[in-house]
């Protein structure tokens, strides 16, 4: 608020405020610091009752159309990524700086205290004693925390916890810089799913977004091998990628991805997430031992297998996989079922198909982050908690002494905390033997 | 049943003993009846933290060895344990009468929920991966700090609408202190709470922040009680409008700690197990 003052009884009208001085008032104004934080919270409470980033689908079979059509237009389905969710954070970093900028300039601009208040003042105090028979630099020397801020004829000023002042900028800069980091990420960072097979050597993986787009690294990532712990009760106790970063075809760096523990490479992360399985099946066609995966094909001569379907149990009489071939220039889909012996062989153009066994084979996911925004971050949540720590529990008083005859006045004043500071107040009046 | 589970259900009935003490002191108003009931909150607190002790070591003995923080019956547990913890520390601006009655009451009704609601698993489950982390004792220690402290704020806020006789709760100026000062206590530690979270996040997740339920309604939270720091200190707000905020504030913490479990599904999902 720009306050106007006019020189009083002249009869002449404040000047008006310029327009400039009207939009900066406007967006330094603590209303709208309050607008904002309680748009940022009803907007995220939206956030999670409405489903964030589902697919079309999922949205229609919970809203109508029409429903659905307003959602999508105001972005009520991705609101934390929404333009006008971004608006609104941009006004909050403006609006917190406009109102701590000023205050800070002020407050480096203040004079150190230069004379102790006149009697009056004292007087006015509410907290003071006289001590009685002591001169003015034994009563000061046994204040033990407190720093002389001002010395001279008319008494002495002992000052403490003024770097509690500080607090309040350090928080307000902290939120700055944490959500400068968040856009930061936002902007130039990136994160996708990476799915690499045992053996599988990839330098590329999926951006999630609105499109999924391919996205190169400079490096490849190769699964050595990968591991999965289970507890008795059949529930993951660890799970982890064994893996190799290669640049320009060579191995750099040879690591264990954990779960809690991923491999940073240059700035990007690599996170083990989750893992799945894919069922493999062992053939013995004709005598020769066949590895092969669903929905592939094995060709040798005529003979042509292809897997269509894999079933963990096929009525009961456990798993099996359903396979398409051309017998006689017919085609025919048969399933081969592994624990059951007669229907586990069967001849193909002259040929004997045996299914030996069907094994789990794992795949790993990972998941590739790069964000080069979190340090920003990380040092707005460390100021965050020191400011905190120093703005609520490092408080600014002062003490004036004065020379009284007979003895030594004190007085006492906090800027924050009075009645934490009535109670020091009461014990160095019986440290100085005045109680 | 694990010998940590009979413990605890037995700390359960000292908190209702406890409720029944208050009754028998307002009854009678007799200074003695107080006195009892101060030693057997002491008992009732150190039972209940060898309750919890006798889990943590159960675990170990179990081969799993974790700290009982990790969900839904634990959880409860501990949140009483807090309460109880900063009923005693705070002795000297807290302890009166009906402060320590309803901070009890409260401590036994989460206690009956954990110990005998038949949706509340009591088993010592194992950790799934993205639980196995050092920051998890960090996360939920500061996040239940700051619970037990809104709390008592939400408790002193609500003390300080209705009038009570001398003696029975802190006079009007104490409870104004009180419901403030606990926001200066539980807001940095909401916050510790959620920075944690956040860092923990990143290792574990890939990402700080996720927009999941939990991590959105404990940021609306934060936000409300910052607004509640700058109508106090900016404002200069008291009396029954900080009092009034203060009890909001209250709701959000128990929507975020209980509804998000219940009503929203996410990340946190193995807190509602």
């Amino acid at each position: 608020m720009t306050a106007t003052k006019s020189n009083g009884g002249e009869g002449q009208a404040p000047p008006s405020p310029s327009f400039s001085d009207q939009i900066h008032s406007f967006f330094s104004s603590v209303s709208l610091t309050i607008f904002l934080f309680s748009f940022i919270a009803v907007a995220s409470i939206f956030g999670t009752l409405i489903r964030q980033q589902a697919s079309p689908q999922e949205y229609l079979s919970v809203y109508s159309e029409s429903t659905y059509a307003i959602l999508s237009f105001l972005r009520l389905d991705d609101i934390f990524h929404s333009w006008w969710f971004m608006l609104v954070i941009g006004l909050l970093v403006v609006n917190l700086v406009l109102c701590t900028l000023p205050r800070f300039t002020r407050l480096l601009k203040t004079p150190p205290i230069s004379k102790v208040p006149d009697r009056k003042a004292l007087d006015a105090m509410g907290l003071r004693f006289t001590v009685q028979g002591k001169k003015l630099d034994d009563v000061s020397g046994m204040l033990r925390g407190y720093k002389t801020a001002h010395t001279g004829e008319d008494g002495r000023v002992l000052e403490r916890g003024s770097f509690g002042r500080y607090g309040f900028y350090m928080v307000h800069l902290s939120i700055i810089l944490i959500l400068v980091g968040g856009l930061i990420g936002l902007l130039f960072g990136f994160r996708g799913p990476l799915i690499l097979n045992k053996g599988e050597t990839k330098n590329a993986f999926m951006v999630r977004g609105s499109v999924m787009k391919s996205q190169p690294m400079s490096f490849s990532l190769k699964l050595n091998e990968f591991t999965l712990a289970l507890y008795p009760t059949g529930e993951p106790k660890d799970f982890a990628s064994d893996v190799e970063v290669i640049e320009d075809g060579k191995t750099v760096l040879r690591r264990t991805i954990r779960v809690n523990d991923p491999l940073s490479y240059k700035g990007i992360h690599v996170y083990q997430s989750s893992y799945g399985s894919n069922p493999r099946f062992l053939f013995d066609v004709g005598g020769q031992k066949v590895e092969l995966g669903q929905g592939s094909v094995y060709k040798k001569g005529n003979l042509q297998l292809l897997l269509v379907r894999y079933e963990k149990s096929v009525h009961n009489f456990g798993p099996g996989v359903q396979v398409t071939y051309l017998q006689d220039g017919e085609p025919q889909t048969q399933w081969f079922l592994r624990d059951v012996p007669k229907l586990r062989e069967r001849t193909v153009m002259g040929t004997p198909v045996r299914l030996e066994n069907i094994k789990d084979e794992f795949y790993t996911g990972l998941e590739v982050a790069y964000d080069p925004g979190v340090w920003v971050v990380w040092t707005g949540f460390a100021l965050i908690l020191f400011g905190l720590y120093v703005n609520f529990f490092i408080y600014h008083r002062r003490l004036y002494l004065v020379e009284v005859p007979g003895g030594v006045q004190v007085a006492g004043v906090a800027f924050r905390n009075r009645e934490g500071f009535k109670e020091e107040f009461e014990k160095l009046k019986g440290r100085l033997g005045c109680s | 049943m694990f010998l940590s589970n009979k413990i605890l259900a037995i700390v359960t009935f000292l908190y209702l003993f406890l409720f029944f003490i208050h009754l028998i002191y307002f009854a009678t108003k007799r200074e003695k009846v107080l006195g009892f009931m101060w030693i057997s909150l002491y008992t009732t607190f150190g039972l209940h933290t060898v309750g919890l002790i006798a889990r943590w070591v159960e675990s170990y003995q179990m081969s799993i060895g974790r700290a009982p923080l990790t969900n839904f019956y634990e959880s409860l547990i501990f949140y009483s344990w807090c309460i109880a913890f900063l009923l005693i520390v705070m002795k000297k601006r807290l302890g009166f009468p009906l402060m320590t009655m309803f901070a009890s009451l409260i401590a036994l009704a989460f206690m009956g929920y954990a110990s005998f609601s038949p949706s509340v698993d009591k088993n010592i489950q194992p950790l799934v991966p993205a639980l196995q982390s050092n920051w998890l004792h960090i996360h939920v220690f500061t996040c239940f700090i700051a619970y037990a402290a809104f709390a008592a704020s939400f408790l002193a806020a609500l003390f300080s609408l209705f009038n009570f006789g001398k003696g029975v709760v802190p006079p009007k100026e104490t409870l104004e202190e009180v419901n403030y000062r606990s926001v200066v206590v539980g807001f940095p530690m909401l916050s510790a709470g959620i920075l944690t979270g956040a860092v923990w996040a990143h290792y574990a997740w890939g990402s700080y922040w996720s927009w999941d339920p939990k991590e959105t309604w404990s940021l609306i939270t934060w936000i409300f009680y910052a607004l509640f720091l700058h109508a106090r200190f900016a404002r200069g707000w008291k009396g029954r409008r900080i009092a009034i905020l203060s009890i909001i504030g209250f709701i959000s913490v128990i929507f975020t700690y209980f509804g998000v479990n219940f009503i929203l599904s996410g990340l946190h999902s193995y807190g509602s197990a």
